[in-house]
């Protein structure tokens, strides 16, 4: 008798719609153990919650699925780049059999080299003799220039002359 | 050059599509209960549906009703819209299923409820009314819409 005036006291609606209070919950909880029948008015209640939603439900646009596929695909790649170096870090003291079920080793391609930084100074001094011939090179072919037309212009001066 | 990657099984496919199938459209019309936007709707649903399925159904932490679980955590997600005061419009696109059937404090008692998580201090105290009178009509509004629906 008292157990069906708690189930009609609306404190298993308060608990089902997720703002029961703590003491509540606890309550419920205590409840639902005891006593089967408050159990099953519960699962019941809980069922009937889920048809409720049923009644209120909007069929999504197709492609939703997939979005959701991708999206978890998404997460779960993102927590694969976080996570190896963590798992290291802790499986130190369980040994090298944990890392060994964590973790697999797959062939993976590099497309950098490592040099060392002393070669930074070679490349720097080969860019400035690089700009220094260029420099030169043009600086001899303008005076090479300079000096046929001088050429020509002497030539045809003596061709004069001698007329 | 061998290089070591996590050996994580990825999501299954098949649990993802059955969670989708048995409560994707539920969570699509709650949202849009709260957010009142179909658009908006349709994006939260991704979001959350994909955070949720990542955090609790393939991690097996899901200790309630997976229903129940899932509005709790779509309410949590859904902070910037739950905190406002709750006004019910009535939208083309909301589908209101058997909420027409309640009088108007017992529509606004479990629609605060429902989908902002108000509590029940919180409503009694802003309609002036008293706890166990709130608590009555969020009964009252549930038992009037699961009749309803033949239970």
């Amino acid at each position: 008798m008292e157990i069906n005036k708690i189930i009609e006291s609306g404190l298993m609606e308060t608990y089902v719609m997720g703002i029961a209070t703590e003491e509540e919950i606890q309550k419920v909880l205590s409840l639902k153990k005891d006593y089967p029948e408050f159990r099953d008015a519960l699962e019941q209640l809980e069922f009937d919650m889920e048809v409720l939603a049923q009644n209120m439900a909007i069929q999504p646009p197709p492609g939703t699925l997939a979005k959701i596929e991708q999206e978890i695909n998404e997460i779960q790649r993102q927590n694969q780049a976080i996570q190896p170096a963590k798992a290291y870090r802790y499986d130190d003291s369980e040994g090298q059999k944990t890392s060994q079920e964590r973790y697999i080793e797959v062939e993976a391609e590099s497309n950098q080299m490592r040099i060392n930084k002393a070669w930074k100074w070679v490349f720097v001094a080969v860019f400035v003799l690089g700009k220094i011939f260029l420099a030169t090179a043009i600086y001899f072919y303008l005076e090479n220039r300079q000096a046929q037309e001088q050429i020509k212009e002497l030539k045809i001066e003596l061709k004069e002359k001698t007329r | 050059m061998l290089k070591a990657v996590l050996n994580v099984p990825s999501a299954e496919p098949k649990d993802i599509r059955w969670f989708y199938n048995q409560y994707a459209s539920m969570l699509l019309g709650y949202i849009n209960g709260i957010v009142q936007d179909h658009q908006k709707s349709e994006e939260h649903l991704v979001t959350i549906l994909s955070s949720f399925v990542k955090e609790v159904i393939l991690q097996e932490k899901s200790k309630l009703n997976i229903w129940m679980e899932l509005r709790q955590y779509t309410q949590g997600k859904l902070k910037l819209f739950t905190a406002k005061e709750h006004h019910l419009k009535s939208t083309g696109t909301t589908n209101k299923g058997n909420l027409d059937l309640l009088d108007d404090l017992q529509r606004k008692v479990f629609c605060a409820v429902y989908y902002h998580g108000k509590s029940i201090s919180y409503l009694a105290e802003t309609m002036h009314n008293n706890e166990t009178e709130i608590r009555n009509q969020l009964k009252l509004a549930i038992d009037k819409m699961r009749r309803a629906s033949g239970n």
